[in-house]
């Protein structure tokens, strides 16, 4: 009688995964197992034929694709410590006693509200080589017009300052929990023997932080690594492959030429990436780890 | 002593002085962007040109440009998909999400960490990687959109409400943030049902579906937000006018007036709207959500 129930309560929880689960499985663990699998392929929506790590040799002598991974890291370094030590400031600063302060917390997360596409539009606006708002101050100043996105030189940094202006506040709200998570007595207790500001700061708020610095950093690579609306709506990967990236990459092989094959083998070069950069960051970030296990 | 006080009296109101200074610098750069917008929208086209430049609009209440806008995309029909996608995809994923990481917290069976472990795997697989395979899926079911039974002829579910639906009825985000917000809860809540006659289903019903307004709240707002402002599966998954939501509808409306960013601007701001003000009313779900879920809490 016991034993019944049990199998029964055991059919149960299958029967509550199920749902969400099957729809997980067809959708992104087929997904994952598909991608690999046509990346030894030609498919182009029509035919395919296995042409074994033919799209991988391919890849790697596409002089394009090489320029997308060195355009994402190159991005990935502008965005990531920008973003991690303005947001990491902002809340130490919002983490003291006051006025406004919920304002200013409102008002500093309000961009990672909005969509890429509109927040691209603003910027497109700000960055316009002949009418946009920046080229205008510096006309006011006296200086020449600057090609934002225009030019190679300047058009990755552009899309890197917009990116940090969208997730700054984001990452301060992870920061303010996380500073508001160490307990005040940790500081007190710092007082009384007479550290300074500085020395609370290193040996306190730093370590204690650190797992939310994990996170955030760790979110923050796999965020950047996967740079696609803002390249795509503000520059489409130009000028000359400039600000051309990975996923851009997959989408113009993928969407654009229909090179289903190749753009597959590409997509396994960003599943990778993603996988060692979580692996790495989680074993050197053990002991503060958001698996809450 | 008394010096010293005031010294450090000093000394701290300098400290307040430049925090505020510093954040107040912050503000600036984050409204200019966005006051551009505004600003632009009530611009007439002399006003936005090279020679008659001028930082303000001579009125606020020119509408000529919002008028573009609404003329040359159908908006309602945008803001209506955009609308019925999210709301279908909020109250789907809540229940599927919370309901599976209810039984993946609270309850026994074979193989439950293991098929959890492939769920934190998903977390790190970005859309971009299994686009490909996803679009080939949509493409070829079988007797949809023209397709015959071996799915091959026609678009199948591409450009429908399905392909944008379906999948993201499920998530390993959400199981994962439900499952850990259900394993908060004590042992003893489980066995007072049982000991009352429920089980696993009642109990998830009568007992832990009343007690998750603050988890449901929060996955409310990240998946409404998110579902409403992705641009990347609709611009892959729809072809046709009709099936266009509001991000794709204001990108190819960029296309069509390189020129003219006051319309650009107008039709931004018709567009984030609608967020706009559902952040100012909800603005705490907005941050309690990102604090608790970024973080285990």
């Amino acid at each position: 009688m016991k034993q019944r129930k049990k199998i029964n309560n055991e059919n149960i929880g299958y029967l509550l995964i199920a749902p969400s689960y099957l729809i997980y499985l067809l959708f992104v663990l087929v997904p994952v197992l598909w991608t690999v699998a046509m990346s030894f392929t030609d498919y182009n929506l029509r035919e395919w034929h296995f042409t074994g790590i033919s799209n991988y040799i391919q890849m790697f002598q596409d002089k394009v694709f090489l320029k997308s991974i060195w355009n994402t890291i190159r991005y990935s370094l502008m965005t990531i410590p920008v973003v991690i030590v303005l947001a990491l400031c902002l809340a130490m600063l919002l983490n003291q006693r006051l006025k406004a302060k919920g304002f200013f917390r409102t008002l500093f997360y309000l961009p990672n509200i909005f969509s890429m596409v509109a927040v691209s539009m603003a910027w497109l606006y700000l960055y316009d080589t002949n009418s946009g708002i920046l080229n205008r101050i510096l006309n006011g100043l006296g200086l020449e017009s600057v090609g934002w996105v225009s030019s190679t030189t300047m058009s990755m940094i552009s899309v890197a300052v917009m990116s940090i202006w969208n997730q700054v506040g984001y990452n301060m709200i992870l920061f303010l929990s996380g500073l508001q998570g160490i307990p005040e007595h940790l500081y007190e207790a710092a007082s009384i023997d007479g550290a300074t500001r500085w020395q609370k700061f290193r040996h306190i708020t730093i370590p204690q932080l650190a797992p939310t610095t994990f996170f955030v950093f760790v979110m923050a690579c796999i965020h950047s690594f996967q740079v696609f609306g803002q390249v795509l709506i503000v520059t489409n990967g130009g000028p000359v492959n400039s600000t051309t990236t990975i996923a851009h990459q997959i989408y113009k092989n993928g969407f654009e030429y229909f090179h289903m094959g190749y753009a597959s083998a590409q997509a396994v070069v960003l599943l990778l990436i993603i996988l060692a950069i979580t692996v790495v960051n989680w074993k050197h970030g053990k002991g503060g780890t958001n698996d809450g296990e | 002593m008394e010096s010293k006080k005031m010294g450090m009296g000093a000394k701290n109101r300098l400290l307040m002085t430049l925090t505020y200074l510093i954040l107040c610098v912050w503000v600036v750069i984050t409204l200019v962007p966005i006051i551009m917008v505004v600003l632009t929208a009530f611009k007439t086209d002399g006003e936005i040109s090279m020679a008659n430049f001028r930082w303000l609009p001579s009125s606020f209440t020119y509408f000529d440009n919002f008028k573009e806008a609404w003329r040359m995309v159908n908006w309602p029909v945008c803001f209506g998909n955009s609308f019925f996608i999210t709301v279908l995809v909020v109250v789907g994923s809540l229940f599927f999400n919370s309901l599976a990481g209810y039984a993946f917290a609270r309850l026994r069976f074979r193989g439950r960490d293991l098929l959890f472990m492939t769920i934190l795997l998903g977390m790190m697989v970005s859309p971009q990687s299994i686009i490909i395979p996803q679009y080939v899926m949509m493409r070829s079911v079988p007797l949809a959109g023209g397709n015959n039974m071996f799915g091959s002829g026609g678009t199948g579910l591409l450009d429908s409400y399905v392909s944008l639906i379906v999948p993201f009825l499920s998530g390993a985000f959400g199981i994962f943030l439900c499952r850990q917000f259900y394993s908060t809860f004590p042992k003893s809540l489980d066995e007072a049902a049982r000991i009352d006659g429920c089980g696993p289903v009642r109990t998830y019903f009568y007992i832990f579906l009343p007690l998750s307004k603050t988890i449901l709240a929060t996955l409310t707002i990240m998946k409404a937000t998110s579902t409403w402002n992705d641009f990347f599966y609709p611009l892959i998954f729809t072809q046709s006018e009709r099936m266009r939501t509001v991000q794709l509808a204001l990108q190819m409306f960029k296309g069509s007036t390189t020129t003219h960013f006051n319309w650009l601007m107008a039709a931004t701001l018709i567009t984030v709207i609608p967020m706009v003000i559902v952040y100012f009313l909800a603005q705490k779900q907005f941050v309690q959500g990102i604090a608790s879920t970024g973080m285990k809490n």
